[in-house]
């Protein structure tokens, strides 16, 4: 492994052309994740036709690289402005938002660039060891049931955070499945409520949905502050959390890594549930449960290690099984088919120097976020400073921008808008925009695997349960969802 | 009525027409695939009869607490104020005017429209100061086109309505030659 490491570092550093590309990608990564109203993906989706001109190591690198950084940027959007950049990053405004209106932005990004930075690498280095035997247990165990199994896992977890109630939070994670079902069924390919709309076949894109619920309505609440009188500007600190806070999280740090990495091993899962599932096992196992969402550290850092941690194991399916476990690593496939490459099994034998040059820029990206994310932090905490009414359409227009971008459609961008009014009209009512984002998310994953899985036990339903990673994730959704519930009726004021 | 209020009310009942709404056009696409026992119908019928449980549950719950918050996890938004006079109209405007600009961007393409919106939007989040809006509209389409088009070369609306279709492709004119320095 380590000849291997040190071979593909060579091979990354020894070339000035591959470096301005790590280069790019890590600063472009930070930015567009940083930027509100743009998100990696917006970057991503640009630059996908310029890859074709590139090595294909380099283009498939470039993308890890972003992949990484990009993670780590969409917290900033979060914690400074309640926008997160990706949905990864919706845990991490949970708490990270709460600090910023108190003063505290400065510890609460600090602590996202260290524990994003902590994650990505613990993950770069599992997944360097770890790729091949991983690979291989996953395909002997991990099946469309265990898949289904971990959606509803994640559901329940995600029906609990974020709404006024659980009633809420349920309504919010079933009105993201609702959206979910627009657009052919995963089965047998039947248009479903397209109403007429052939653009309205392929479902609803993820990012102008993502961008409508998050930044647009985020836009449309601040608006309606503004006009009532109740917008406060949010205090810019630039105070990092001290190595002894951040000494005191270290078990939040270590089960983060690993709730991350199982997760993101998963094909089709990625990095949100992580974030999700990492923040509702630090609420599950802290004794201040009452001080989450108020601004409590922990929740950062529970959120934004996960997020990282999964970014490494996301690469195991891709590019050992040749699933993608998200958009951008759906990016990554096409990358590899422009260049006349099948990620899987076989690239592993036919291109290693391909796979280990990513792996070191994975590695090496995730510790630029702690050198670069550290020295741009005070910069960005500056965005702070400037005046709401000149950055609302600022993001508008980015947002805008990256919504169209996608696909090339103007139904994108109206898609992006509904969203917004939607998610403002939702968000006022104490709904969960993150349920309902990880509802459309999850929605389709989990019907295609609980198809394909009812399929495999012949409609069983006692042979589907008898699977034993399959009873324990529904197990576990199962007690989440009744403890969650005996909560709600525990502590009604 | 309990601790009902007339809003938990319109809430119910727009979640009860969505629901009926989606479960009647659930029958256009009710064929049986052959593969597959329970068919496309099955999944998305599942989902609305649980949101019609979780609303119901709603219901019942703000008929006993009326709008109290329960022991949920995470940041949920404070409640919307329109008490101050003037606040629903500007809400309005503000929640209509991204249409309108949606909407233009394909017959009058996005180069031209962008700068009429940057104003709006800076108008309608309160700034008075016609310089200042004249300003910022210039300096924050200046970032997009730097950004998109002359650093990206990412496409983009044009329009396909004369003038603006011409004023888009001037703007791409000049681009290229700025690309050919």
């Amino acid at each position: 492994m380590i000849e291997n490491f040190i071979a593909g570092t060579t091979a990354l550093f020894g070339d000035p052309f591959t470096i301005g590309i790590f280069v790019f990608g890590v600063i472009g990564g930070m930015l567009f994740g940083a930027i509100p109203g743009v998100s990696m993906l917006t970057l991503a989706a640009i630059l996908l036709p310029f890859t074709a001109g590139l090595e294909p190591a380099q283009g498939v690198m470039l993308f890890a690289v972003i992949y990484c950084t990009g993670t780590y940027g969409g917290a900033i959007t979060a914690i400074l402005f309640n926008i997160p950049g990706s949905p990864e990053n919706a845990p991490t405004a949970f708490d990270g938002y709460p600090m910023t209106q108190k003063g505290q932005s400065g510890k609460a990004v600090g602590a996202a660039v260290l524990c994003s930075a902590i994650g990505g690498v613990a993950s770069a280095l599992v997944m360097m060891a770890a790729t091949e035997p991983l690979a291989n247990w996953a395909i002997r165990n991990i099946g469309p049931p265990e898949i289904f199994a971990l959606v509803f896992f994640g559901l329940a977890v995600a029906s609990s955070v974020g709404a006024r109630t659980i009633w809420k939070g349920w309504m919010s994670v079933l009105i993201g499945l609702l959206i979910a079902t627009i657009g052919q069924d995963p089965v047998g390919g039947i248009n479903r409520y397209n109403f007429g709309l052939t653009d309205l076949a392929a479902g609803i894109a993820f990012v102008p949905a993502i961008l409508g619920f998050f930044a647009v309505s985020e836009i449309f609440v601040q608006a309606e502050k503004t006009a009532s009188g109740k917008y406060k500007a949010p205090k810019v600190s630039m105070t990092f959390p001290s190595f002894l806070e951040l000494w005191m999280h270290k078990i939040a740090v270590l089960r983060s890594i690993i709730v991350g990495f199982l997760c993101g091993i998963l094909p089709g899962i990625g990095a949100t549930l992580a974030a999700f599932m990492s923040y509702g096992e630090a609420v599950r196992w802290s004794k201040n449960k009452d001080e989450f969402g108020k601004g409590k550290m922990e929740g950062v850092i529970s959120a934004e290690t996960a997020n990282n941690a999964a970014t490494g194991a996301a690469m195991i399916p891709l590019l050992a099984l040749g699933l993608p476990g998200g958009a951008l690593t759906a990016m990554m496939v096409a990358v590899f088919q422009m260049h006349d490459l099948q990620p899987g099994p076989l690239v592993f034998m036919l291109s290693p120097d391909l796979i280990w040059i990513v792996f070191a820029a994975m590695f090496y990206a995730n510790l630029s976020i702690l050198l670069i994310g550290l020295l741009e932090t005070k910069t960005i905490l500056n965005l702070l400073k400037i005046p709401f009414q000149f950055l609302a359409p600022l993001i508008l227009m980015l947002a805008t921008t990256g919504a169209y971008i996608s696909r090339g459609l103007v139904l994108d961008v109206m898609v992006m808008f509904l969203a917004g009014i939607l998610g403002y009209l939702l968000r006022r009512s104490g709904f969960s925009i993150p349920g309902i984002v990880l509802g459309l998310i999850l929605g389709k994953i989990g019907e295609q695997n609980f198809a394909q899985g009812m399929q495999m036990v012949h409609y069983d339903l006692a042979t589907y349960f008898s699977r034993p990673i399959c009873s324990i994730l529904i197990l576990a959704g199962v007690l989440t969802l009744g403890s969650s519930i005996y909560r709600a009726f525990a502590t009604a004021k | 009525m309990g601790r009902l209020t007339r809003s938990h009310l319109i809430e119910a009942v727009i979640f009860a027409l969505i629901i009926a709404i989606f479960y009647g056009f659930s029958f256009q696409f009710n064929q049986p695939i052959e593969i597959y026992r329970f068919g496309a119908t099955a999944w998305p019928r599942v989902v609305l009869l649980l949101l019609l449980i979780a609303t119901l549950g709603n219901l019942w719950f703000q008929h006993k607490h009326g709008s109290a918050t329960q022991g949920t996890i995470g940041q949920s938004d404070d409640e919307a104020d329109f008490s101050e006079p003037g606040t629903i109209p500007r809400m309005v405007a503000v929640l209509l005017t991204p249409f309108v600009f949606a909407w233009l961007l394909k017959p009058v393409g996005i180069y031209f429209s962008a700068p009429f919106f940057i104003a709006a939007i800076i108008w309608l989040f309160g700034e008075r100061r016609w310089k200042a809006i004249l300003l910022m509209t210039v300096l924050i389409y200046v970032i997009f086109i730097g950004l998109f088009l002359v650093i990206l070369n990412a496409p983009l609306p044009q329009g396909n309505v004369s003038p603006f279709y011409d004023f888009s492709a001037w703007i791409l004119t000049l681009n290229a030659k700025l690309q050919g320095l």
